[in-house]
């Protein structure tokens, strides 16, 4: 199958150039909502956009204050600055800088780290689906990729993964796993670990919590413990999502400093822009309650989205992200079509569940009501034939 | 604090060891971060920062309000912007005639397609070849994949050697041709690049040809003019450019190749996935669609150019023809006892370039002012060197 998300974004690419509605402001108290804007985004006619699992109302004013401030610097080159806001996600963690390798999004240190921890003797192992960085970029290279199925919950099925993980370079363990947006519980996730060193200690494990911030369920943990002490447990992270900077591009890998020495060997901080450097220095010394408040916005609309569908017959999966992964009972590319038609963009196929299941991000509270209603229509439709 | 320190401290050892290998040097601008780490500067006073061959006025206001303009899309990832990372290369090749979407590749600054183009086009069996000294980032990315490397010596003008390069290039997977080059300043015309590229395609077809005009907008040669044409109706070549020079957008990440349409999509098959953030789009258009703002920059770093040449050149320090915003200029001494003698009264010069560590430094231009208060420094500087050694003599 093809693993390809560069095509994707390139046929998206096309069709996302409509006008998207500009001035989101964010729930929560954050970036308040005015009556206008509130009626400019629920427009009919303006683009929804529920396909990339972004934060709707993105990073909020004291970021983008902050980035403003930086503008006197944008001429200069942001080594420096990098290793400023590596610092500043080290005291975040308790770790040490040494701990911390700062990326172009956490998409570049996923390249990064399959590149390090994999071969063409010792390829990738991921679940099917998981997110595809990992596997186009071991595509590229010519490593070997194995794909491991889910389980009947869509979650991953940490005993086939464990056999498939068998002399391979790295495991992408996408914790909340996108896009089935299920997650694994602490416990299990060590005790996965624990068993992948025993039965093939060169094997590299790569902890992907780009959603951490979302996840509500009880027991799930982050591995960045763990990862500081085990030379072979290596955490991404993403500023893109819970924090709202999708489009400043910074993302970090945290793990043993040799782990992270051997990444930062083959590919450094060089494409971190000063922009998102900014942000970021800012984010981190925002007060906590407002990323709690995120956390809080986007369980509650998902909650709302969830039982709707719930409701109608339609069973999502226990959803750990701020995106849902629906058994909508027909192609997705039908239900996708449908709802595009009215200006509401949902996810792409993710076999092997493209005939069943679709993938919508949330957006704000209002945003989902609006989309409800097309779901609505898109739904009534009769499934065309399998 | 104690963290700060110490990661400052390792820094600094790492400037100790680039002294003797420039391996640390990869990206473009990276004395900016080994400065920070080692050299000590007044308190108070800015340093005037001519290290690093950034355009000290940054973009622009029409840049500046073009980010701000993006503001509310900061959240989206920049295939869903809409100004749309995609629609980047068509914008850029319809700047030159000839070119398509397909002949131009994005990259986060052109360090980072350069850095492909070396792991693309090159292995253990099909070296580099190289000017010494030059842009570094080519070595250094070759010695990390094991890829040999071929390094050749420039001529006595500082200069391409062109004829040793074509020698060199012979069974190399990848030849970089930096023209203008840094850290020498120097440049060669069209007539030479266009003979360059036919003789390397005769005699080693399969090499590919980079040509980096990282400099391309502050020459003023008549003779010179870019090679894209060349790149565009040639296999196996293409040019690389950047916005972190002239277009002022260092702190913005971003740089681009044009050439022959196989070539750039084989780049692309290596091209980092959303490596331009969705305001930089923005930001980068603006920029684009304002040429005069460029034509100004140019005319601005020629006059403030030929100001330090001459106060230099009064002093007695010959500099290289430079067509870049640095100059390379013979002290007659070590550039490091230098640098950190000016370093100490707040002006932060380039880093050591050898072989040429011995005699030359390399001086970024900074604004009119900014220069003023250098060749201030410079003057004392190398007043009291001289005072010195005569003493010595006696």
């Amino acid at each position: 199958m093809s693993l390809s998300r560069r095509s994707f974004v390139q046929t998206l690419g096309a069709g996302a150039a409509g006008a998207w509605i500009g001035g989101r402001g964010r729930e929560a108290g954050l970036f308040r909502l005015d009556a206008l804007e509130a009626a400019e985004q629920n427009a009919a006619g303006s683009r929804l956009i529920l396909s990339s699992n972004e934060n709707p109302a993105g990073p909020g004013k004291a970021v983008l204050d902050a980035v403003r401030g930086v503008f006197s610097d944008t001429g200069r080159y942001p080594f420096a600055k990098v290793d400023e806001i590596a610092e500043l996600i080290a005291r975040k963690h308790g770790v040490k800088p040494e701990n911390v390798l700062v990326g172009s999004g956490s998409t570049q240190l996923l390249r990064t780290s399959t590149h390090v921890f994999c071969s063409k003797t010792a390829g990738l192992v991921a679940a099917i689906p998981a997110y595809e960085e990992c596997a186009g970029y071991a595509q590229l290279m010519g490593y070997p990729v194995t794909g491991v199925k889910l389980n009947s919950d869509l979650k991953m099925d940490l005993d086939a993964l464990l056999g498939a993980s068998k002399g391979a370079g790295m495991v992408f363990y996408c914790n909340p796993n996108n896009p089935v947006a299920t997650a694994i519980g602490g416990k299990a996730t060590r005790d996965y670990i624990a068993a992948v060193h025993k039965s093939s200690p060169n094997t590299s494990i790569l902890v992907d919590e780009a959603y951490f911030e979302y996840a509500t369920m009880p027991g799930y943990e982050t591995m960045v413990p763990l990862a500081v002490t085990d030379p072979k447990v290596v955490v991404a992270r993403t500023f893109s999502k819970a924090f709202g900077m999708a489009g400043l591009r910074v993302g970090y890998a945290i793990g043993h400093k040799d782990a992270i020495k051997k990444m930062s060997d083959w590919d450094g901080s060089g494409a971190v822009n000063m922009l998102g450097v900014a942000a970021v220095s800012a984010a981190l010394q925002l007060d906590p309650a407002v990323l709690a408040a995120e956390s809080k916005r986007n369980t509650e609309a998902r909650a709302f989205t969830m039982k709707w569908f719930s409701d109608r017959g339609y069973k999502p999966t226990d959803s750990q992200t701020n995106f849902i992964f629906v058994d909508i009972k027909r192609t997705a590319a039908e239900f996708r079509a449908a709802c595009a038609a009215e200006n509401v963009m949902v996810g792409r196929n993710f076999p092997p569940y493209e005939k069943s299941h679709a993938r919508i991000s949330i957006g704000t509270m209002a945003e989902m009501q609006r989309a409800v209603q097309t779901f609505e229509r898109a739904l009534a439709k009769p499934a065309a034939a399998a | 604090m104690s963290l700060t320190r110490r990661r400052l401290f390792q820094r600094l050892v790492t400037l100790d060891e680039t002294q003797l290998n420039p391996e640390v040097v990869s990206d473009r601008g990276r004395e900016a971060r080994v400065e920070f780490a080692a050299q000590a500067t007044p308190a108070g006073a800015k340093p005037v920062r001519i290290s690093s061959n950034e355009n000290p006025l940054g973009p622009g206001q029409h840049v500046l309000d073009a980010i701000v303009g993006k503001f509310p899309e900061a959240g989206r990832y920049p295939f869903n912007a809409t100004q749309n990372e995609s629609s980047l290369p068509a914008a850029i090749a319809a700047k030159f005639t000839g070119a398509k979407a397909e002949n131009v590749v994005m990259g986060a600054g052109s360090g980072e397609i350069l850095t492909n183009a070396v792991r693309a086009f090159t292995t253990s069996a099909k070296p580099l070849a190289t000017p010494w000294p030059s842009f570094e980032n080519p070595y250094t990315t070759a010695k990390k994949i094991g890829s040999p490397v071929r390094e050749v010596k420039l001529n006595d003008k500082l200069q391409v050697d062109v004829e040793k390069t074509i020698e060199a290039s012979k069974g190399a997977g990848l030849v970089f041709f930096c023209n203008p080059n840094n850290p020498t300043a120097t440049v060669h015309s069209h007539a030479t690049v266009a003979d360059f590229v036919k003789r390397v395609r005769a005699a080693s077809p399969d090499t590919v040809i980079l040509i980096d005009e990282a400099y391309h907008d502050y020459v003023t040669d008549p003779n010179y003019k870019s090679a894209v044409d060349i790149a565009l109706a040639t296999p196996n070549v293409f040019v690389t450019r950047t916005f972190s020079k002239a277009y002022g957008m260092a702190g913005l990440r971003i740089g681009y190749a044009i050439g022959h349409a196989p070539t750039i999509k084989r780049l692309n098959d290596f091209k980092m996935p959303y490596g331009i953030g969705t305001p930089h789009i923005g930001a980068m258009l603006a920029g684009i669609n304002n040429p005069a703002h460029i034509e100004q920059e140019r005319k601005r770093n020629t006059d403030v150019k030929a100001f330090t040449v001459k106060a230099l050149a009064d002093m007695g320090f010959t500099a290289t023809d430079s067509q870049a915003n640095f100059i390379f200029v013979n002290l007659k001494r070590p550039a490091a006892p230098f640098r950190d003698a000016c370093a100490a009264a707040g002006v932060l010069v380039g880093r050591d370039f050898p072989p040429y560590e011995k005699t030359h430094c390399r001086i970024s231009i900074g604004t009119m002012a900014e220069m003023q208060r250098a060749v201030d420094v410079f003057r004392k500087v190398l007043g009291a060197a001289t005072t010195t050694a005569a003493k010595d003599k006696q």
